[in-house]
């Protein structure tokens, strides 16, 4: 049985690892140019200006311009606030339901706990990919639609790795104690159980973060996320894909800047793993 | 460790045999194709995976770009310009043909030499239960029915002559009977397959259809005995090429790659900036091919607010800069559309700047006039509180996307907001039902101008600008019922200039078919409608 | 033994009933009338219009449509597409060679790339060569399939005109979205049989090995490796859900045929028997997969047996 966590050591740790220095460096970076779009973009990202069109990368325009003669520097800014937010809302749709169903499943067990994993498990025999487009087709094309799709395959998986998490800590001496005095369930979950669950789901959570970027990504690339004019990083891609032979820096702007974020997102999660002690999960 | 640098070594020195190899055969290939003028094979590349390809059944123009050379038809078209004052129709599988005095009666005398690609022959009775088949409810014609408009019955008057009846004159049914979507089946087959006949079609043409998997290739193959071919193409006899396979290229990225990777010889669709690349490429060249029919244009509902106040419709008209559309998305390669119809069109004029123009100022004092300003200084108009928002279906087709984009930005500029949403056909159809649009698009290609009675028509269920003006219903209707040439070409001139004066579309540019050809292909041509190749001449080196 | 066997294939079995009752649930719940859009193209009348859905069967109570929906199943039946009225059957029939072949040689891809790499890794752990090889790998899962498959074909195709950009006619058509696929599906293998290898490469028993003299290699190959691999097939068994998934995307980004762009299709244009057979039919196989993983593991590994 693992001692509880101890913060301070952790972030000891954390602080020499290169992966999670440069991850968050990364992600820092990333976040701060899209929060502060409005001084980081020197264009209107939906102006369009076509005597402008399809300039390569100089002073004036750091990422070059798309067909329309649009910034792609100024699109890339504004666009992150699309991304980054779709993907944190369908991220906290996967953890906060699946982490719940985890743990009730996990702590109470029975009929609740097989019903629901027999449902986990139907959920699961979905690639999810297109578990996400089939939710999407119910609720049409859209930004929003995408990220409640991608955020809703993701709860499956949560919910069976919470579960494990749970059901390892479940039978320890001391929560066998806390009940016997009588302490209340959701007590025994919030103060006894969750602390320990927690790592797993920090570290899922980061992981489902790239996860979700990249699906949503691949609804826009196929139509079904994000409608134009909007400048989110998936839907340039596509939009880009068209002139690729001529104007490459249209695509491969919102290539590297999705790349970028998945990878420090990823390098976070893996250095946080390794710190927290835990096994690889999938 | 030795092992394992072997390995890399050996893996590495494979595959370079293996693309040396696959480039040389590649190489060789080309070097044996040189020496033939008869036989080989033509790759050809298609832009979009219809739903299905039966023409009687389907409306999609890229079932008839390989179709057009399975099937022949009872006449066909000659390409005429705008100017000339009638439209040329030369014998088909039809010899000879007359039409009554009242126009209620086209008496067709059918060649005799005629035979289907399974042996039976060609004659009246054929033609009968084709155009049953066509106007019967169970068959779900999308298109070819509506060309034969107020068809009544055909009479099989004796073996090689066949009468159409109509209810009503119909001056485009010449038109509509030289369209690949009233080619000529063989009665048998059709029996024969029933509901899975586009798989086993069979025509008359110069090429027969041997095999068409959805999704990845239709191949059609040389009709060895053809001997009956039209005047417009150059040569009788049986066509030169063995075979053209055509395959589907549905992602306009990846169009101009495969033909300059050698995948397909000739590609349609080519993006504009990609067909700028490709002219400088010597070893392709670009053939521009207008499209006669409807202009790329956004329809506009009259129904809806604020669209329903005609001051509204002509600023938005006013605030649309079709010159730096054509300019900046389609690189020049097509005009800007003044009216319903492109220039290639019989029957198009050129409407006056007083009727189209772009003239943002007016647009501007337009809407001041109709009660919009910029009360909450947002940058968009209101009127009573409510903005000067709209709303448009769009399609992927046309890259109307990218059109939308730059007419959102332009009429943003005059305080008009336009959200858009990108749909399947299907889906846009349900749109258009209910009305739930302001803007949507619609595509029709066609050498009659009588497209425009399916399109403004009051009664039509294609009327998407759900106006009804009596004074454009009655010149619509004559417009198809009168049969002399210059006196439709009269009454199609004010049809333009009324639609435009009600503006009940907003035109933006010609559609021009940017076909991709490697200089190894000689003899290509397109006929009258545009979209079909004539493959019947085309030779490869 | 033979218990554990039968319940893991009543599971596939309720597995494949549960998928079909999702779909039918989630497309049923769809806006939209399919007799419409058939019709409307051809501006039928809306008497027309109410034949065809009660010919369809669209107006009877959901369980009935339900029970009629799992009878054909049974049979054999998946219906026909609303659209070209061809039967599902056929239409899978026909396009599952290509994704098939697809996901068989990317698969092989991920196996080689994977094991290869991660054994690469796990034998000069710590040193350059295994840094740059983890860092590929996560490189690998982060970047977007669709927008490296572009990078590919623009430079095997556009600038060096070594492969095919598109279609799948011959085996070169394969060589990049095999690679493409298979490299992306490896690099969680790459981490996973690296991770294995180092700990089991600290067990007692190799370092007996060890002091008995034997090669590194030897020891790597022969005996570590037998035991790493057991998690490793576990992990594959998954990837065949990503290949499925990421086989559509690989599909359009090469334009191949096959049966992920039908579903997409399918669902863009709510051909619901279409969509309800393919996404059955994926889902089957990815179950089977998985079983066939499970059976695998249990044949190889005793300790499981013992469950």
């Amino acid at each position: 049985m693992e001692p509880l966590r101890c913060w301070p050591r952790v972030w000891c740790i954390l602080r020499v690892d290169p992966r999670f220095r440069a991850g968050s460096g990364i992600l820092c970076l990333v976040v701060l140019i899209a929060v502060a779009a409005p001084l980081t973009a020197s264009y209107d990202p939906l102006a369009a200006t076509p005597v402008r069109q399809l300039q390569p990368p100089s002073i004036y325009h750091l990422a070059g311009t798309d067909l329309l003669g649009r910034d792609v520097w100024s699109r890339l800014a504004w666009g992150g606030r699309l991304s980054l937010s779709a993907g944190a809302v369908a991220t906290a749709l996967a953890v906060l339901p699946g982490s719940v169903l985890g743990l009730l499943s996990g702590y109470f067990g029975g009929k609740l706990d097989s019903l629901l994993m027999r449902a986990v498990d139907v959920a699961l025999a979905f690639p999810t990919l297109l578990l996400a487009l089939t939710i999407v087709t119910v609720l049409g094309p859209g930004l929003a639609g995408a990220s409640l799709a991608v955020g809703c395959a993701g709860i499956p998986r949560f919910t069976r790795v919470v579960r494990a998490a749970t059901l390892g800590v479940r039978y320890a001496p001391f929560i066998e104690a806390a009940r016997t005095i009588g302490c209340r369930p959701h007590r025994i979950l919030l103060r006894h159980i969750a602390p320990f669950v927690a790592d797993t789901i920090i570290v899922l959570a980061s992981l489902e973060l790239g996860y979700a970027l990249l699906n949503i990504g691949a609804l826009s690339f196929l139509g079904l996320g994000a409608q134009p004019p909007a400048p989110e990083w998936g839907l340039m891609l596509t939009e880009g894909r068209a002139y690729l032979s001529v104007a490459p820096w249209i695509t491969a702007a919102p290539g590297c800047a999705i790349t970028l974020t998945v990878l420090a997102v990823n390098l976070l999660g893996d250095a946080l793993r390794d710190a927290l002690g835990l096994q690889a999960r999938d | 460790m030795r092992i394992a640098w072997q390995l890399i070594v050996a893996i590495f020195l494979a595959l370079n045999a293996g693309l040396i190899g696959g480039v040389d055969s590649r190489y060789a290939g080309d070097v044996c194709a040189s020496a033939l003028q008869q036989g080989g094979t033509l790759f050809y590349g298609l832009t979009l995976s219809p739903s299905g390809i039966d023409p009687h059944v389907n409306a999609s123009s890229e079932l008839g770009i390989p179709l057009r050379s399975v099937y022949d038809t009872l006449v066909y078209r000659v390409a005429s310009s705008p100017e000339e004052t009638a439209q040329q129709f030369v014998p088909g599988l039809a010899e000879a043909w007359e039409i009554s005095q009242d126009g209620l009666t086209y008496t067709f005398h059918l060649r005799r030499d005629v035979k289907f690609h399974d042996g039976t022959p060609f004659n009246a009775a054929a033609v009968r239960a084709n155009l049953e088949r066509i106007v019967d409810p169970a068959t779900r014609s999308q298109k070819a029915v509506f060309l034969l408009g107020p068809f009544h019955s055909v009479e099989v008057v004796d073996e090689y002559t066949v009468a159409i009846h109509l209810s009503a004159p119909y001056a485009p049914l010449l038109d509509g009977l030289s369209q690949v979507y009233l080619g000529m089946a063989s009665p048998q087959a059709l029996a024969r397959w029933g509901a899975d006949y586009q798989f086993h079609q069979v025509g008359t043409g110069p090429f027969r259809l041997e095999e068409y998997v959805p999704n990845d290739h239709l191949t059609i193959v040389r009709n060895d005995e053809y001997a009956w071919g039209p005047p417009i193409h150059a040569h009788q006899g049986p066509a030169h090429l063995e075979r053209v396979v055509f395959r589907f290229f549905t992602d306009p990225a990846g169009r101009a790659i495969a033909l300059q990777a050698g995948d397909v010889q000739v590609m349609g669709e080519i993006p504009p900036l990609d067909a700028v690349r490709l002219q400088q490429d010597g070893g392709f060249t670009i053939v521009p091919v207008p499209i006669p029919g409807q202009s790329l244009g956004l329809i506009l509902n009259t129904q809806r607010p604020p669209l329903d106040d005609v001051r509204v419709r002509r600023a938005l008209l006013f605030a649309t800069n079709r010159e730096e559309i054509v300019q900046t998305i389609f690189g020049g390669f097509s005009p800007a559309a003044t009216g319903p119809l492109t220039a290639a069109t019989f029957g198009h004029i050129d409407l006056p700047a007083e009727v189209v123009r772009f003239d943002p100022d007016e647009a501007a004092r337009l809407l001041e006039e109709a009660g919009y300003v910029d009360s909450d200084g947002d940058g968009v108009r209101d009127r009573d509180g409510q903005p000067l928002l709209l709303d448009a279906v769009l399609m992927t087709w046309g890259s109307l996307p990218e059109v939308a984009q730059l007419i959102q930005s332009q009429w943003r500029s005059i305080g008009v907001q336009l959200r858009t949403r990108t749909l399947t056909y299907p889906a846009a159809l349900e749109a258009a039902r209910t009305g739930d649009y302001h803007l949507i698009p619609q595509n029709y290609a066609g050498g009659d101008p009588d497209l425009l009675y399916t399109y403004y028509h009051s009664s039509s269920t294609f009327n998407w600008t759900r106006a009804a003006d009596a004074v454009l219903d009655d010149l619509l209707v004559r417009a198809r019922q009168v049969s002399d040439a210059a006196a439709r070409m009269e009454l199609y001139a004010q049809a333009q200039k009324r639609i435009m004066e009600l503006v009940l579309l907003i035109p933006i540019r010609d559609p021009v078919n940017l076909n991709g050809v490697s200089t190894r292909v000689q003899g290509l041509r397109f006929d009258a409608h545009g979209w079909f190749p004539i493959l019947h001449d085309v030779r490869l080196q | 033994m033979l218990v554990l066997v039968a319940r893991r294939l009543v599971w596939a079995v309720f597995a494949l009933w549960g998928i079909t009752t999702l779909v039918f649930i989630l497309l049923r719940v769809l806006p939209g009338d399919p007799a419409r859009t058939i019709l409307a193209a051809s501006g039928a009348s809306e008497t027309a219009i109410a034949q065809a859905r009660a010919q369809m069967g669209l107006d009877e109570a959901l369980p009935i449509q339900y029970g009629r929906y799992l009878w054909n199943l049974a049979h054999g039946d998946l219906g026909r597409s609303l659209f070209s009225n061809r039967p599902v059957l056929v239409t899978i029939a026909e396009q599952l060679p290509p994704t098939f072949e697809l996901a068989a040689a990317a698969l092989v891809v991920t196996i080689v790339l994977g094991l290869g790499l991660g054994v690469l890794a796990a034998r000069y752990a710590g040193s350059w060569l295994d840094r740059v090889t983890v860092g590929i790998a996560v490189l690998g899962v982060s970047t977007p399939l669709f927008w490296s498959g572009l990078l590919l074909i623009w430079l095997f195709s556009l600038v060096l005109r070594w492969l095919p950009a598109s279609g799948a006619d011959s085996w070169r058509h394969l060589v990049m979205p095999a690679i493409l696929l298979g490299a992306v599906g490896a690099a969680p293998l790459v981490r996973v049989v690296r991770s294995n290898l180092l700990t089991i490469l600290q067990t007692d028993y190799i370092t007996v090995a060890r002091g008995k003299g034997l090669p590194e290699t030897l020891i790597l190959l022969r005996h570590a490796l037998r035991n790493a691999l057991l998690p490793g097939l576990n992990l594959i068994g998954l990837q065949a859900g990503f290949l499925l998934g990421g086989a559509v995307i690989t599909e359009t980004v090469f334009a191949r045929p096959g049966l992920g762009r039908v579903v997409v299709d399918a669902i863009l244009w709510k051909d619901l028997p279409v969509v309800q057979g393919t996404v059955l039919l994926i889902a089957g196989i990815y179950i089977i997969v998985n079983l066939g993983v499970d059976l695998i593991s249990i044949v190889l590994d005793p300790r499981q047996r013992e469950t």
